[in-house]
């Protein structure tokens, strides 16, 4: 599709320039960068001088338009360039966001702002409400369809391996809505709860609130709606889908219970063999009790059990290969990294060394060594070394000693996993490598040696060591916790010839070099996060899925989702962050003893609190509360914008004006005292479909009675760098105060003001009648206003009649804020093309003679981009550069 | 009164988490903003966003006209709410 002309913008002007051009037989298109046309004027109570209700006659005009054989409308678009051409036309960029919603499918029922979990100010209502994230602007909006905001995905979201909607769940919380949250995570992975304990929560790192004070508590707000959560009565499982297909997973740790899970969710029948006696893999034998408790897993599984997945346990499957004769037509591999790491040193072999995994399992099963006031050694600085040193203590040790070869704040354990160890009496020996353990047939010691180096200059790991220096460090009990690995002898036929660089699967599809035969988890990348390996499951399954329905694997699409949003612009949408802090740190028990779960529940009010501190910073939480709602099934969340260019013979801008911020009057207290509001915001009040029940001030929802009107803020004032009238304000302020005499017959409304400007036809005798109904005129300007206890204001101003400096108190003080220019338009053009004039409006070359014509040849202005005007003028304004388009289309010619 | 005025942002985000709270303080029958701000221990411009908020999507309602105080009387809409 081509066009004659656009018109950027879809206010008033806009609309009658477009209107006016198809009526002349051309094609326009109406780009306008709100979600619906009707500009300003459509959010307006009445009109001034004749009190038409501003909705009843804007609104045919914006169906006029959307009707037009000849006229397009792209709403929630926008131009970003306009480059004229040699022949007189226009090369343009219009990008059309995207709605996130199928426009065709939405029936603008409003249920999907009624499900959303995220309020943000509407800009329809001047800020005075919120709105969802999710919205119609407004009840009479054109067109009526829904829009989703979104400004990327959230941080947290984003940071998540698992893909677990991490904003989401917080948003469904903040809401009440418990078992929603749940259901949120699960759409990801069965796990819920154990992640809620035991994820090392990369979410909490990209947190933005990191930034103020603390991250928002978003894994144990997991574990919340985990706790809450209440599991269904046993049911039979639904039945597999027809076309679904067969599938073994082998291994039942975090990396094969989701990829079964998610299977199964997509209608395939699922058979997990775990080679031990019970699933869940490291997090039933790998993570001590007191992070994670065995009902906690047992819990997880179930899920995974409820929908009909078979767990076969004391199963190990030799050969992955061969069960695709059994039956199988795909093979998930997640056996994960169940073989401990040897240290190759002296004394390796004594009694009394052990590995992690071992000890940890032994204490798991309540089979541990009795090493009540033992000393034990643990040989390692990660994650499992603490989990083994922390389990010692609990085992009655009496002195507990990590030697690390990397110093304290360089070992890879999470920091405060080091610290809690450290509070309950480990004590850390960072900086030493093993240069054997010692003893006769019993190990009684570990003998270090100073570390001097632990990767090289190329990151690789490549310890040096000073052999002069050494230490002895007594021990009863040696664990050693250098690292895992994966136990290869099942994977003969699938594992590469050069295990050490090449990888068990693709990255991407997790596809092996046998057909039909997948790998995920800690199997394909080494020992990993749990949420990492949930990410694999997770990834595994969409890609078996695609295998079994005839589809490509389209790993593309499945890592899709819009890009982070940045910190700083989060941050910087507001003025002011008030602090809140972060949950209290639990206190530590300094001599722990048993394996009872440390870390408390969360209370319903922690959570509140908690949820309390998210800043949006997608805007929209991806809770898909929406998707739920919308009985069109018309939310698409993976919609992305459009970019198009295209030649047009004339452009027409209409780009409105903005408001003078009544903030940059700060005598007037604007944005202090909430019962000072602007003209705007007034108007919106007094609207038909007004933010408010009724008239109501914005400190305390009192009915106010005495208003004042304080007129020329911000024009006619040398202060703030705008000397010009307004030419609006003195009218606007005259309606109000009609209307809200009519609403309020016993309000008093003063009206401050050097002189009232009414010319126009029928203006002088409006404001005639408004002194008539009872408004009282003060030749006076406010030089302060301050607040009372009460939220009352108290003006200070200087009588100009004579009075000399006087004071009034009223409950309400309305700004008559001014008409500024809105700079959009200039940014379109190449640098310089467009002129404006001096305060900034789109210049008229020629504006005696030659109205709505600009600097730029095939470009003409519309309504108030050229300066402050009423809705008569604007409207006559846009029908002459309708006209001057015309002409310029004319003498162009047909565009070929 | 708005010495510790906070962003706006801010109150309009807190409008969610405040639903459930408001709907427990008008379980005893319907209040004016003030009565409702004084036993949320939130201000009541504050409070005067998150109700209005909860009227707009069908949560509560007015209970006729302003009284003779200047306030509107507010009361939960039995079956909204999550």
């Amino acid at each position: 599709m081509s066009y004659d002309a656009l018109v950027v913008g879809g206010g008033i002007s806009g609309m009658e320039s477009a209107i006016t051009l198809g009526d002349m037989g051309y094609r326009v298109l109406v780009v306008e960068k709100q979600a619906s046309i009707g500009g300003t004027m459509i959010l307006l109570s009445k009109v001034f001088p004749t009190l038409d209700c501003a909705s009843c006659i804007a609104t045919p005009k914006m169906a006029a338009t959307v009707h037009h054989p000849n006229v397009t409308v792209r709403t929630l678009a926008e131009v970003e360039a306009i480059e004229p051409t040699e022949d007189g036309r226009f090369q343009t960029r219009i990008r059309s966001r995207a709605r996130f919603i199928d426009e065709a499918l939405c029936t603008g029922c409003s249920l999907c702002e009624t499900a959303c979990t995220v309020a943000v100010p509407d800009q329809f209502n001047a800020g005075l409400i919120g709105r969802r994230a999710a919205y119609i602007p407004f009840p009479q909006a054109v067109p009526k369809k829904a829009v989703i905001e979104r400004a990327g995905t959230s941080p947290c979201t984003a940071g998540c391996p698992a893909g677990i909607k991490a904003h989401g769940y917080v948003a469904l919380v903040r809401s009440g809505r418990y078992e929603s949250a749940y259901e949120l995570v699960l759409e990801a992975t069965p796990l819920v709860g154990s992640l809620g304990r035991t994820c090392y929560a990369p979410c909490e790192t990209a947190c933005t609130r990191n930034q103020l004070d603390g991250p928002v508590a978003i894994r144990r707000l997991k574990r919340f709606v985990a706790d809450r959560h209440l599991a269904p009565e046993p049911a039979s499982p639904p039945a597999p889908d027809p076309g679904g297909g067969r599938v073994a997973v082998i291994g039942a740790g975090p990396a094969g219970l989701t990829c079964a899970w998610q299977l199964a969710r997509s209608g395939h029948r699922v058979t997990i063999f775990e080679a031990s006696s019970e699933p869940g893999g490291m997090l039933r034998w790998g993570i001590p009790d007191y992070r994670l408790p065995p009902a906690v897993v047992a819990a997880d599984v179930a899920n995974v059990t409820r929908l009909g997945v078979e767990i076969r346990t004391g199963v190990r499957i030799d050969d992955p290969v061969a069960l695709r004769d059994r039956g199988y037509d795909a093979v998930c591999i997640a056996t994960g990294t169940p073989v401990a790491a040897a240290l190759p040193v002296a004394g390796a072999e004594l009694d009394g060394v052990t590995d992690a995994l071992t000890f940890l399992r032994q204490a798991k099963l309540d089979a541990a060594p009795d090493l009540v006031g033992r000393s034990v050694a643990v040989v390692g600085g990660g994650n499992v070394a603490i989990d083994a040193a922390r389990s010692a203590r609990r085992l009655g040790a009496a002195r507990v000693r990590v030697v690390s070869l990397e110093r304290r704040d360089a070992m890879p354990a999470y920091p405060w996993e080091v610290d809690d160890a450290e509070s309950e009496g480990v004590e850390l020996h960072g900086g030493w490598g093993i240069a054997g353990f010692v003893g006769d047939r019993r190990v009684l010691a570990v003998a270090p040696r100073r570390g001097t180096e632990v990767v090289d200059a190329t990151g690789r790991f490549a310890p040096r060591y000073d052999d002069q220096v050494t230490r002895q460090v007594d021990a009863d009990l040696v664990v050693v916790a250098v690292g895992m690995t994966r136990d290869d002898s099942p994977l003969a036929q699938l594992v590469p010839t050069e295990p050490q660089v090449a990888p068990l699967a693709d990255p991407q599809t997790l596809a092996t070099a046998v057909p039909g035969l997948f790998a995920a988890g800690d199997v394909v990348t080494g020992p990993s996060m749990i949420t990492t390996a949930v990410g694999q499951g997770r990834r595994a399954a969409a890609m078996i899925d695609s295998l079994l329905r005839g589809r490509p694997a389209d790993a593309a699409a499945f890592d899709r989702q819009l890009p982070a949003v940045d910190p700083a612009e989060v941050l910087g949408r507001q003025r002011r962050h008030t602090e809140r802090p972060a949950l209290a740190a639990r206190a530590i028990d300094p001599a722990p003893l048993g394996f009872a779960e440390l870390e408390p529940p969360m209370s319903e009010a922690e959570a509140l609190q908690a949820t309390g501190r998210c800043l949006d910073c997608g805007v929209c939480s991806e809770c898909h509360a929406c998707i739920e709602a919308c009985p069109a099934d018309a939310i698409d969340l993976g919609q992305a914008d459009e970019v198009e260019s295209m030649t047009v013979g004339t452009v027409v801008l209409a780009t409105g004006f903005r408001l003078f911020a009544a903030d940059h009057k700060p005598q007037y207290g604007y944005g202090r005292f909430a019962n000072v509001v602007t003209g705007m915001e007034m108007d919106r009040l007094l609207a038909p479909t007004r933010p408010y029940d009724t008239l109501l001030r914005p400190g305390d929802g009192r009915v106010p009675e005495r208003i004042a009107y304080i007129l020329c803020t911000g024009s006619r004032d040398q202060q703030v760098g705008n000397p010009l009238c307004s030419r609006i304000c003195c009218m606007y302020s005259i309606k109000q105060n009609q209307l809200l005499m009519g609403a309020l017959p016993l309000a008093d409304v003063t009206v401050f003001t050097v002189d009232v400007r009414a010319a126009g036809k029928g203006y002088e005798e409006f404001y005639v009648q408004a002194e008539a109904m009872g408004a009282t005129f003060v030749r006076g300007r406010v030089a302060q206003i301050e607040e009372t206890a009460t939220g009352d204001l108290l003006c200070h101003y200087e009588d100009l009649e004579g009075g000399g400096a006087r004071q009034a108190e009223f409950d309400l003080v309305v700004l008559a804020v001014g008409v500024l220019p809105n700079p959009d338009a200039h940014r379109l053009f190449p640098d310089g093309q467009l002129r404006l004039d001096a305060q900034a409006f789109v210049d008229e070359v020629d504006r005696d003679l030659d109205p709505g014509r600009t600097s730029v040849p095939g470009v003409f202005v519309a309504g108030t981009a050229a300066g402050a005007k009423d809705i008569p003028e604007a409207i006559l304004h846009a029908g002459s550069a309708a006209a001057q388009a015309a002409a310029h289309l004319e003498r162009i010619g047909p565009d070929r | 009164m708005s010495a510790a005025a906070r962003d706006p942002i801010e109150v309009v985000r807190d409008e969610m988490a405040m639903h459930a709270p408001i709907r427990r303080a008008l379980a005893d029958g319907p209040h004016t903003i003030p009565e409702l701000a004084q036993a949320l221990g939130r201000p009541a411009r504050e409070v005067l966003v998150w109700v209005m908020g909860m009227r707009r999507y069908g949560e509560v309602e007015p209970v006729g006209e302003a009284g003779s105080d200047g306030y509107v009387r507010y009361r939960a809409i039995q079956g909204a709410g999550r």
